[in-house]
């Protein structure tokens, strides 16, 4: 074989999955320019598809998620299925106004967890949907990010970077890695009289926002603090394995995917290692307690998290678990599920208002103060109307592991502020400030 | 002594996950060596190994699982040589090498459906338990690699050097057309090259699921032998096993050391150590270490 054309193959074999690991982003999109777009793409008067009630129009939401072979699917099947159970739920319940249901079926695309797959996509559906009900992912957002805000498309993220704080366009939903990673830190020195923290993190802006987080949070409790950046793939994980191992921090502050959780945490302890984890939210996986990590996460793991798990006892949690019916109960069913409300009061504002399209959804959400969560989260984690650094919302919860739990684990420590992250002033992307 | 420690550890790793890459780059030598192909559907055998013995694990216990796999990977190497490579037997081997890429492609989608969208566990006896030898801790799952690939790799030798098909292979390997004449069955060949590498592509997966498990983007690793073999030289056999073993211990010692001695390289450059180390030594050997130097006339 020529070994020129061995050269090209091996470098198209080495670029592909660098590729789709969304180290090449593409484009924002150029958008359809003035008049491109229909008056209210997205919006009918004929029924939807599957309606309830013929004789309501339909809005259609569109959904870009990682449903295949990204390293989130476990996590975006449920949050998808979840969202499509949400939106049956409200069209039974009369729809938006009395005058809509929605539409979460019709436009569902798969991402791949690649910017670039996400962008061409969203190119295909945008026309046709008048928001997107899911997003999934930052830098797969990120690269849409642009054109979303162009062209006004109200969407509803399947992430929690703090970059969302920033776009009028994203609905974000609890809060970001950044004020995760700070309360995780605080909760570390207070519950664990942690001195020493080191952030496990992937580069980007899920694993960065979370870093710097925890950054902020070492600094403000004069904490020594290190971060280590790793690869995705459970294989690769050597290097993490060996800072801690070496550095012996009293708590890793980890931002992985569920796979490479396990490989960190289960490696370090089968080399000494003694010290905690905490986790963010994407880090778990019931299906890591069958895994030979077992025994060092539930010795040395808990989670932070963004709303309370599966198994919690609000209205919403309960409403959740009887839409779904007989599942595997997965913490993906529960954001997903989460997500929907604030996209639904801006709908239910819109379509009040008489402004329907996408101005006016998009004044709907920069008028809502408080949304109504049904208990799975307090009302002011929807104020989408004051500037980022006073609507952030800075409340996060600990989760343990929890063997008789639902999803794995059971809340340790309840939704709570902790001392940097009320002080914070967040005046941009904390990524930035890594 | 901790320092020597440290490193004796490190290279222990390293030998371990290299003798994952050693396996599978010698399936990749095997059948470049029969057929002057690269065949980039490794890395889908090494998965669907993998998978198989995630599936039977639970069932037959987990070494009966092995060798249910590695038998059933074979003899599935041994269909798609006969299915889709031997009707191209004389067309341009670049065209071969793409058709084994879309073989690869084809059979990771199948196998998905059988992983899920959860990381599966292989079910080995070993999971993270560490033992240690003289002070040294040592994860079992890479002493378990190294002997295993030391076992498989002197039985492949032996077959090679003592049997009638090892022989037959060898000619083939050498010179085609002459061992045709002497009543070589080269598609007999061929089919056992597929069977040989998709049998090791199934103990490498089944050693990378150890500990781990394995997902839908466990199949990555597998490029790793690409540089091992291209280290070693694309047609040694001797090359592919110091190749990967170099490729395990270049990457173990960059992860414990470079930020200490060279942080100015970013991060995670042991992601790329393995591709640099190739490139090092293609300077200096462009056969590779064991590889036979092409004679061209023009």
């Amino acid at each position: 074989m020529n070994r020129r054309h061995l050269a090209a193959t091996v470098a198209a074999l080495v670029l592909l999955p660098i590729s789709a690991c969304g180290v090449f982003r593409g484009g924002g999109g150029e958008g359809e320019g003035k008049g491109g777009a229909p008056a209210a793409p997205g919006v009918t008067k004929e029924p939807c598809p599957q309606a309830v009630d013929k004789a309501k129009g339909c809005i259609y939401l569109g959904t870009i998620s990682d449903l295949t072979s990204g390293p989130f699917a476990a996590l975006a099947v449920p949050i998808t299925d979840a969202q499509k159970a949400f939106w049956k739920r409200v069209n039974a319940a009369g729809g938006i106004g009395g005058k809509y249901e929605v539409d979460v079926q019709t436009y569902v695309r798969d991402n791949k967890y690649n910017p670039e797959v996400h962008n061409q996509v969203y190119q295909e559906i945008k026309g046709k949907v008048l928001g997107l009900a899911q997003t999934l992912g930052s830098p797969t957002t990120a690269a849409i990010i642009a054109d979303l805000r162009a062209q006004r498309i109200v969407s509803a993220p399947a992430s929690w970077t703090s970059a969302w704080e920033f776009e009028d366009v994203i609905i974000e939903t609890g809060s970001n890695y950044c004020v995760e990673a700070m309360n995780s830190v605080d909760y570390a020195a207070e519950a664990h009289k942690a001195r020493k923290v080191m952030a496990v993190h992937y580069a980007g802006d899920y694993g960065a926002d979370a870093a710097a987080g925890a950054k902020a949070a070492a600094e403000a409790g004069k904490l020594e603090f290190s971060a280590v950046e790793t690869p995705s793939g459970a294989t690769e994980q050597g290097r993490a394995i060996d800072e801690i191992v070496k550095g012996k921090p009293d708590v890793v502050i980890l931002t992985t995917g569920p796979a490479d959780a396990a490989a960190v945490i289960g490696q370090s302890a089968a080399r000494g290692f003694r010290g905690r984890f905490i986790g963010t939210g994407p880090t778990w996986n019931p299906a890591l307690l069958k895994s030979p990590a077992a025994p060092a996460i539930k010795a040395l793991y808990e989670q932070s998290a963004p709303g309370l798990p599966y198994g919690a006892d609000t209205p919403g949690h309960r409403a959740m678990r009887q839409a779904l019916g007989n599942v595997t109960p997965n913490d993906g069913y529960t954001s997903g599920w989460a997500w929907a409300y604030p996209m639904k009061a801006a709908l239910e504002k819109m379509v009040a208002g008489g402004n329907v399209g996408r101005a006016g959804l998009l004044a709907a959400v920069k008028s809502l103060t408080t949304v109504d969560y049904e208990g799975m989260l307090p009302p002011e984690a929807g104020n989408f109307a004051a500037d980022p650094n006073t609507a952030v919302f800075r409340q996060t919860l600990i989760n343990k592991v929890d063997e008789k739990a639902p999803t794995g684990v059971s809340v340790a420590r309840d939704f709570f502020t902790g001392p940097t992250a009320r002080a914070y002033r967040l005046d941009g992307p904390c990524f930035n400030k890594l | 002594m901790d320092t020597l420690k440290g490193l004796l550890e490190s290279l222990v790793r390293g030998l371990g996950n290299g003798s994952v890459y050693a396996l599978l780059a010698l399936g990749f030598v095997i059948i470049y060596k029969a057929t002057r192909v690269i065949s980039f559907a490794q890395p889908a055998f090494m998965i669907c190994g993998a998978v198989a013995v995630s599936h039977l694990a639970g069932v037959t216990g987990f070494y009966a699982a092995v060798l249910i796999s590695v038998a059933g990977v074979a003899a599935l190497a041994l269909a798609v040589e006969r299915a889709a490579i031997r009707p191209m037997v004389g067309r341009p081997v670049f065209v071969v090498a793409i058709i084994t890429l879309g073989v690869d492609v084809v059979l990771r989608v199948i196998v998905n459906g059988f992983i899920g969208r959860d990381v599966r566990q292989v079910g080995d006896p070993w999971g993270f338990r560490t033992v240690h030898l003289a002070g040294i801790g040592v994860q079992q799952r890479h002493l378990a690699m190294l002997a295993a690939a030391v076992v498989v790799l002197l039985a492949v030798f032996a077959f090679f050097r003592h049997t009638r098909y090892g022989l037959a292979m060898r000619a083939a390997a050498y010179d085609q057309e002459a061992a045709l004449a002497q009543g070589v069955s080269v598609g007999m060949v061929f089919a056992l090259s597929w069977a040989l590498a998709g049998g090791l592509a199934a103990i490498a997966g089944t050693f990378v699921g150890t500990g781990q498990g394995v997902d839908q983007l466990t199949w990555i690793i597998a490029l790793k032998a690409l540089p091992a073999i291209i280290l070693g030289g694309l047609d040694s056999l001797g090359g592919a096993v110091a190749g990967g073993l170099a490729v395990g211990v270049a990457e173990s010692l960059v992860q414990a050391y470079q930020q200490q001695l060279a942080p100015w390289l970013g991060q995670n450059f042991a992601v790329v150590s393995p591709y640099v180390v190739m490139l090092v030594v293609l300077l200096v050997r462009p056969y590779g270490l064991f590889g036979t130097r092409e004679v061209e006339r023009v």
